[in-house]
Protein backbone atom coordinates (compact mmCIF):
# COMPACT_ATOMS: atom_id res chain seq x y z
CA UNK A 1 0.00 0.00 0.00
CA UNK A 2 1.75 3.50 -0.73
CA UNK A 3 0.79 6.46 0.98
CA UNK A 4 1.87 10.10 0.85
CA UNK A 5 3.02 11.66 4.34
CA UNK A 6 4.52 14.72 5.15
CA UNK A 7 5.32 14.91 1.04
CA UNK A 8 7.18 11.98 0.62
CA UNK A 9 5.67 8.43 -0.76
CA UNK A 10 5.98 5.58 1.83
CA UNK A 11 5.29 2.02 1.15
CA UNK A 12 3.72 0.10 3.67
CA UNK A 13 2.31 -4.16 4.24
CA UNK A 14 -1.04 -3.29 5.99
CA UNK A 15 -4.55 -4.61 6.08
CA UNK A 16 -7.02 -2.19 4.70
CA UNK A 17 -8.44 -2.05 8.07
CA UNK A 18 -5.50 -1.43 10.44
CA UNK A 19 -5.91 2.35 12.05
CA UNK A 20 -3.79 4.73 9.99
CA UNK A 21 -2.55 5.92 13.29
CA UNK A 22 -1.01 1.99 13.35
CA UNK A 23 0.34 2.12 9.82
CA UNK A 24 2.14 5.23 10.75
CA UNK A 25 3.42 4.84 14.46
CA UNK A 26 4.22 1.43 13.66
CA UNK A 27 4.60 0.50 10.16
CA UNK A 28 6.16 4.13 9.18
CA UNK A 29 7.85 4.85 12.49
CA UNK A 30 6.10 8.24 12.34
CA UNK A 31 5.71 8.64 16.49
CA UNK A 32 4.57 12.02 16.06
CA UNK A 33 1.21 11.13 16.39
CA UNK A 34 0.20 9.75 19.64
CA UNK A 35 -1.92 7.30 20.88
CA UNK A 36 -4.57 8.31 23.30
CA UNK A 37 -7.93 6.43 23.61
CA UNK A 38 -8.18 4.33 20.20
CA UNK A 39 -11.97 5.72 19.50
CA UNK A 40 -11.45 9.17 18.25
CA UNK A 41 -12.55 10.47 21.61
CA UNK A 42 -9.62 12.77 22.76
CA UNK A 43 -7.71 13.76 19.26
CA UNK A 44 -4.28 13.51 20.33
CA UNK A 45 -3.91 11.42 17.06
CA UNK A 46 -5.11 13.79 14.51
CA UNK A 47 -3.24 14.09 11.47
CA UNK A 48 -4.55 16.00 8.28
CA UNK A 49 -5.61 14.21 5.01
CA UNK A 50 -6.10 16.47 2.26
CA UNK A 51 -5.69 19.29 4.92
CA UNK A 52 -8.98 17.77 6.75
CA UNK A 53 -8.15 16.88 10.62
CA UNK A 54 -9.19 12.90 11.15
CA UNK A 55 -8.57 11.04 13.91
CA UNK A 56 -5.85 8.48 12.62
CA UNK A 57 -7.12 6.02 15.39
CA UNK A 58 -10.07 5.32 14.42
CA UNK A 59 -9.58 5.98 10.33
CA UNK A 60 -9.41 2.56 8.53
CA UNK A 61 -5.38 3.31 6.37
CA UNK A 62 -7.50 1.88 3.00
CA UNK A 63 -9.86 4.73 3.44
CA UNK A 64 -6.82 7.40 2.87
CA UNK A 65 -7.46 9.04 -0.41
CA UNK A 66 -5.24 12.09 -0.41
CA UNK A 67 -1.64 13.52 1.08
CA UNK A 68 -0.97 12.79 4.80
CA UNK A 69 0.28 15.60 7.30
CA UNK A 70 1.40 15.03 10.55
CA UNK A 71 3.27 16.85 12.91
CA UNK A 72 6.20 15.73 11.75
CA UNK A 73 5.83 17.51 8.69
CA UNK A 74 5.07 20.41 9.13
CA UNK A 75 7.92 22.69 10.15
CA UNK A 76 10.04 23.38 6.89
CA UNK A 77 13.55 22.32 8.33
CA UNK A 78 14.10 24.48 11.33
CA UNK A 79 11.60 27.05 10.94
CA UNK A 80 8.89 25.34 12.79
CA UNK A 81 5.12 26.38 11.71
CA UNK A 82 3.70 29.33 13.01
CA UNK A 83 1.46 27.37 15.03
CA UNK A 84 4.40 25.31 16.65
CA UNK A 85 5.86 28.48 16.98
CA UNK A 86 2.95 29.67 18.76
CA UNK A 87 2.67 26.81 21.03
CA UNK A 88 6.63 27.90 22.21
CA UNK A 89 6.14 31.25 22.66
CA UNK A 90 3.08 30.76 24.31
CA UNK A 91 4.45 27.67 26.48
CA UNK A 92 1.17 25.65 25.89
CA UNK A 93 2.31 22.25 26.87
CA UNK A 94 2.12 20.99 30.18
CA UNK A 95 2.52 17.49 30.28
CA UNK A 96 2.49 17.86 26.18
CA UNK A 97 0.81 14.58 25.22
CA UNK A 98 -2.18 16.14 23.28
CA UNK A 99 -0.22 18.76 21.57
CA UNK A 100 0.64 16.95 18.32
CA UNK A 101 -3.16 16.64 17.85
CA UNK A 102 -4.03 20.04 19.06
CA UNK A 103 -1.68 21.49 16.64
CA UNK A 104 -2.98 19.28 13.78
CA UNK A 105 -6.66 20.91 14.76
CA UNK A 106 -5.21 24.08 15.12
CA UNK A 107 -3.44 24.32 11.45
CA UNK A 108 -6.93 22.53 9.58
CA UNK A 109 -8.82 25.67 11.26
CA UNK A 110 -6.66 28.70 10.79
CA UNK A 111 -6.14 27.00 7.22
CA UNK A 112 -9.90 27.80 6.63
CA UNK A 113 -10.42 30.39 8.93
CA UNK A 114 -7.39 32.76 8.99
CA UNK A 115 -8.09 34.84 11.88
CA UNK A 116 -10.70 33.07 14.23
CA UNK A 117 -13.13 34.24 16.84
CA UNK A 118 -12.73 32.73 20.55
CA UNK A 119 -16.50 30.80 19.42
CA UNK A 120 -14.54 29.83 15.56
CA UNK A 121 -11.53 28.38 18.01
CA UNK A 122 -14.02 26.62 20.60
CA UNK A 123 -16.20 24.60 17.63
CA UNK A 124 -12.60 23.31 16.29
CA UNK A 125 -10.96 22.32 19.37
CA UNK A 126 -13.59 20.63 21.29
CA UNK A 127 -12.21 17.37 20.00
CA UNK A 128 -9.21 17.55 21.55
CA UNK A 129 -8.87 17.22 24.89
CA UNK A 130 -6.33 18.14 27.40
CA UNK A 131 -5.82 16.88 30.83
CA UNK A 132 -4.00 19.51 32.15
CA UNK A 133 -6.24 21.80 31.05
CA UNK A 134 -4.06 24.25 29.33
CA UNK A 135 -7.15 25.40 27.13
CA UNK A 136 -6.58 29.21 27.89
CA UNK A 137 -3.23 29.16 26.46
CA UNK A 138 -4.21 26.91 23.37
CA UNK A 139 -6.69 29.60 22.78
CA UNK A 140 -4.34 32.18 23.32
CA UNK A 141 -1.08 30.12 20.93
CA UNK A 142 -4.14 29.59 17.95
CA UNK A 143 -4.62 33.48 18.48
CA UNK A 144 -1.01 34.19 18.26
CA UNK A 145 -0.33 32.28 15.59
CA UNK A 146 -3.54 33.76 13.60
CA UNK A 147 -1.45 36.97 14.03
CA UNK A 148 2.03 35.33 12.80
CA UNK A 149 0.15 34.69 9.53
CA UNK A 150 0.00 30.87 10.08
CA UNK A 151 -3.40 30.99 7.95
CA UNK A 152 -2.18 33.45 5.11
CA UNK B 1 -61.79 7.46 17.60
CA UNK B 2 -60.97 6.25 13.58
CA UNK B 3 -64.37 8.05 12.29
CA UNK B 4 -63.64 11.31 14.57
CA UNK B 5 -59.66 10.75 13.07
CA UNK B 6 -61.29 10.16 9.43
CA UNK B 7 -63.14 13.36 9.94
CA UNK B 8 -60.88 15.31 11.04
CA UNK B 9 -58.24 14.22 8.50
CA UNK B 10 -59.90 14.40 5.43
CA UNK B 11 -60.65 17.12 4.40
CA UNK B 12 -56.97 18.47 5.49
CA UNK B 13 -55.30 15.85 3.60
CA UNK B 14 -56.84 14.89 0.49
CA UNK B 15 -55.61 18.07 -1.91
CA UNK B 16 -51.83 17.03 -0.54
CA UNK B 17 -52.11 13.25 -0.59
CA UNK B 18 -53.54 14.08 -4.62
CA UNK B 19 -50.45 16.14 -5.10
CA UNK B 20 -47.96 13.52 -3.34
CA UNK B 21 -49.02 10.38 -4.41
CA UNK B 22 -49.22 11.48 -8.62
CA UNK B 23 -46.43 9.77 -9.34
CA UNK B 24 -46.26 6.64 -6.70
CA UNK B 25 -49.74 5.06 -6.98
CA UNK B 26 -51.10 3.25 -9.58
CA UNK B 27 -54.07 5.90 -9.48
CA UNK B 28 -55.04 8.85 -7.86
CA UNK B 29 -56.08 8.07 -4.37
CA UNK B 30 -59.80 8.31 -4.08
CA UNK B 31 -60.32 8.59 -0.20
CA UNK B 32 -57.69 8.10 2.97
CA UNK B 33 -57.97 4.81 4.18
CA UNK B 34 -57.29 5.05 7.26
CA UNK B 35 -57.57 1.17 8.47
CA UNK B 36 -54.63 0.42 6.19
CA UNK B 37 -52.81 3.85 6.33
CA UNK B 38 -52.39 4.52 9.97
CA UNK B 39 -50.37 1.20 10.57
CA UNK B 40 -48.68 2.00 8.29
CA UNK B 41 -47.40 5.26 9.34
CA UNK B 42 -46.64 3.74 12.99
CA UNK B 43 -44.43 1.43 11.32
CA UNK B 44 -42.55 4.00 9.67
CA UNK B 45 -42.50 6.94 12.65
CA UNK B 46 -41.02 4.21 14.80
CA UNK B 47 -38.08 3.91 12.04
CA UNK B 48 -37.65 7.70 11.92
CA UNK B 49 -38.47 8.72 15.46
CA UNK B 50 -35.83 5.99 16.95
CA UNK B 51 -32.86 7.22 17.97
CA UNK B 52 -30.15 5.76 15.38
CA UNK B 53 -32.59 8.17 13.11
CA UNK B 54 -33.88 11.17 15.15
CA UNK B 55 -30.40 11.69 16.63
CA UNK B 56 -29.42 13.65 13.90
CA UNK B 57 -32.52 15.53 12.66
CA UNK B 58 -32.50 17.82 15.28
CA UNK B 59 -33.66 21.68 15.46
CA UNK B 60 -31.02 23.11 17.12
CA UNK B 61 -27.38 22.28 15.72
CA UNK B 62 -26.55 19.89 17.96
CA UNK B 63 -26.45 16.06 17.36
CA UNK B 64 -27.62 14.35 20.28
CA UNK B 65 -26.53 11.26 21.96
CA UNK B 66 -29.44 9.07 23.29
CA UNK B 67 -31.08 5.95 22.88
CA UNK B 68 -31.39 2.49 25.11
CA UNK B 69 -26.97 2.01 24.87
CA UNK B 70 -26.84 5.96 26.12
CA UNK B 71 -28.41 6.50 29.47
CA UNK B 72 -29.47 10.04 30.06
CA UNK B 73 -30.44 11.97 26.35
CA UNK B 74 -27.20 14.77 25.65
CA UNK B 75 -25.66 16.65 23.26
CA UNK B 76 -22.83 15.24 21.23
CA UNK B 77 -19.77 15.71 23.23
CA UNK B 78 -16.75 17.57 21.95
CA UNK B 79 -19.09 20.64 20.89
CA UNK B 80 -19.92 19.53 18.16
CA UNK B 81 -21.77 21.73 16.20
CA UNK B 82 -24.17 21.44 12.98
CA UNK B 83 -21.63 23.96 11.23
CA UNK B 84 -21.99 27.92 10.86
CA UNK B 85 -22.25 27.48 7.12
CA UNK B 86 -25.54 25.16 7.94
CA UNK B 87 -24.01 22.47 5.80
CA UNK B 88 -24.79 19.61 8.38
CA UNK B 89 -20.74 18.21 8.27
CA UNK B 90 -19.20 20.70 11.54
CA UNK B 91 -17.06 23.17 11.55
CA UNK B 92 -13.61 24.18 9.78
CA UNK B 93 -11.40 21.25 12.24
CA UNK B 94 -14.02 19.87 13.43
CA UNK B 95 -16.11 18.43 10.59
CA UNK B 96 -18.20 15.11 11.33
CA UNK B 97 -15.74 13.64 9.04
CA UNK B 98 -12.94 14.15 11.22
CA UNK B 99 -13.80 11.03 13.63
CA UNK B 100 -16.76 9.52 11.40
CA UNK B 101 -15.40 7.22 8.40
CA UNK B 102 -17.14 5.32 5.74
CA UNK B 103 -17.60 2.34 8.43
CA UNK B 104 -18.22 1.61 11.77
CA UNK B 105 -15.78 1.17 14.35
CA UNK B 106 -15.26 -2.13 15.30
CA UNK B 107 -14.54 -1.18 18.76
CA UNK B 108 -16.76 -0.38 21.97
CA UNK B 109 -18.05 3.36 22.22
CA UNK B 110 -15.93 3.99 19.02
CA UNK B 111 -17.34 6.34 16.37
CA UNK B 112 -19.81 4.88 13.93
CA UNK B 113 -19.50 5.12 10.01
CA UNK B 114 -21.46 5.67 6.80
CA UNK B 115 -20.60 7.54 3.53
CA UNK B 116 -20.67 11.23 3.89
CA UNK B 117 -21.73 11.44 7.85
CA UNK B 118 -23.71 14.50 8.61
CA UNK B 119 -26.75 16.38 10.34
CA UNK B 120 -29.99 16.60 8.24
CA UNK B 121 -31.49 20.10 7.30
CA UNK B 122 -32.99 21.82 10.12
CA UNK B 123 -36.33 21.82 8.70
CA UNK B 124 -36.43 18.36 8.69
CA UNK B 125 -35.81 18.12 12.35
CA UNK B 126 -37.78 15.11 13.73
CA UNK B 127 -35.81 14.40 17.37
CA UNK B 128 -38.52 15.00 20.26
CA UNK B 129 -41.59 15.91 18.06
CA UNK B 130 -44.27 13.29 18.12
CA UNK B 131 -45.68 11.41 15.02
CA UNK B 132 -48.43 14.13 14.12
CA UNK B 133 -45.69 16.37 13.81
CA UNK B 134 -43.62 14.15 11.88
CA UNK B 135 -45.63 12.71 9.75
CA UNK B 136 -46.99 16.30 8.54
CA UNK B 137 -43.40 17.32 8.11
CA UNK B 138 -42.35 14.85 6.10
CA UNK B 139 -45.38 15.08 3.29
CA UNK B 140 -44.38 18.68 3.16
CA UNK B 141 -41.85 19.38 0.41
CA UNK B 142 -40.55 22.88 2.37
CA UNK B 143 -39.73 20.43 5.29
CA UNK B 144 -38.70 16.85 3.41
CA UNK B 145 -36.24 18.26 1.05
CA UNK B 146 -38.39 19.17 -1.77
CA UNK B 147 -39.47 15.08 -1.92
CA UNK B 148 -42.33 13.50 -3.41
CA UNK B 149 -43.46 10.72 -1.25
CA UNK B 150 -42.21 8.11 -4.17
CA UNK B 151 -38.97 9.81 -3.85
CA UNK B 152 -39.03 9.75 0.40
CA UNK B 153 -39.58 5.83 0.03
CA UNK B 154 -36.91 5.32 -2.40
CA UNK B 155 -34.16 7.79 -0.70
CA UNK B 156 -35.09 5.58 2.84
CA UNK B 157 -34.01 2.08 0.88
CA UNK B 158 -30.86 3.48 -1.23
CA UNK B 159 -29.58 6.44 1.03
CA UNK B 160 -26.19 5.09 2.11
CA UNK B 161 -26.04 7.26 5.60
CA UNK B 162 -30.26 6.25 6.35
CA UNK B 163 -28.77 2.46 5.93
CA UNK B 164 -26.75 2.72 8.58
CA UNK B 165 -29.54 3.53 11.04
CA UNK B 166 -30.27 -0.46 10.42
CA UNK B 167 -26.68 -1.69 10.59
CA UNK B 168 -24.92 0.79 13.64
CA UNK B 169 -22.17 -0.82 14.62
CA UNK B 170 -21.63 -2.33 18.11
CA UNK B 171 -23.51 -1.63 21.17
CA UNK B 172 -26.02 0.58 19.41
CA UNK B 173 -29.56 -0.12 19.01
CA UNK B 174 -30.63 -0.61 15.56
CA UNK B 175 -33.55 1.02 14.05
CA UNK B 176 -36.67 -1.37 13.95
CA UNK B 177 -37.38 -3.53 10.52
CA UNK B 178 -35.06 -2.92 7.73
CA UNK B 179 -34.42 -0.61 5.00
CA UNK B 180 -36.33 -2.96 2.74
CA UNK B 181 -39.74 -2.90 4.95
CA UNK B 182 -39.67 0.85 5.43
CA UNK B 183 -39.73 0.94 2.09
CA UNK B 184 -42.67 -0.80 1.18
CA UNK B 185 -44.24 0.83 4.59
CA UNK B 186 -44.34 4.21 2.78
CA UNK B 187 -45.49 2.90 -0.51
CA UNK B 188 -48.60 1.03 1.56
CA UNK B 189 -49.02 4.91 3.66
CA UNK B 190 -48.62 6.38 0.44
CA UNK B 191 -51.21 4.35 -1.66
CA UNK B 192 -53.76 4.53 1.08
CA UNK B 193 -53.58 8.59 1.21
CA UNK B 194 -51.00 9.15 3.26
CA UNK B 195 -52.90 9.78 6.61
CA UNK B 196 -51.59 11.48 9.76
CA UNK B 197 -53.00 10.73 13.21
CA UNK B 198 -54.32 13.28 15.23
CA UNK B 199 -52.41 15.68 17.37
CA UNK B 200 -51.85 14.24 20.98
Amino acid sequence: MRLTVDGRPIEIDAEPDMPLLWALRDLAGITGPKFGCGIAACGACTVLVDGQPVRACVMPVGAVEGAVTTIEGLAEGDALHPVQQAWLDEQVAQCGYCQAGQIMSAVALLAEIADPSDEEIDAAMGGNLCRCGTYPRIRAAIRRAARDGAGA
Amino acid sequence: MLALAAAAALPALAPLAAQDDGAAAPEPALAVDLERGLPAWRAIVAVLAHPRCANCHVEDNRPRWSGPSYGATRAHAFNVRRGADESGFGNPGLRCMTCHFETNSAKPHGPPGAPSWHLAPAEMAWFGKSSAEICAQIKDPERNGGRSLAEIAVHVRDDALVGWGWQPGPGREPAPGSAEATFAAIERWSAAGAPCPEPD
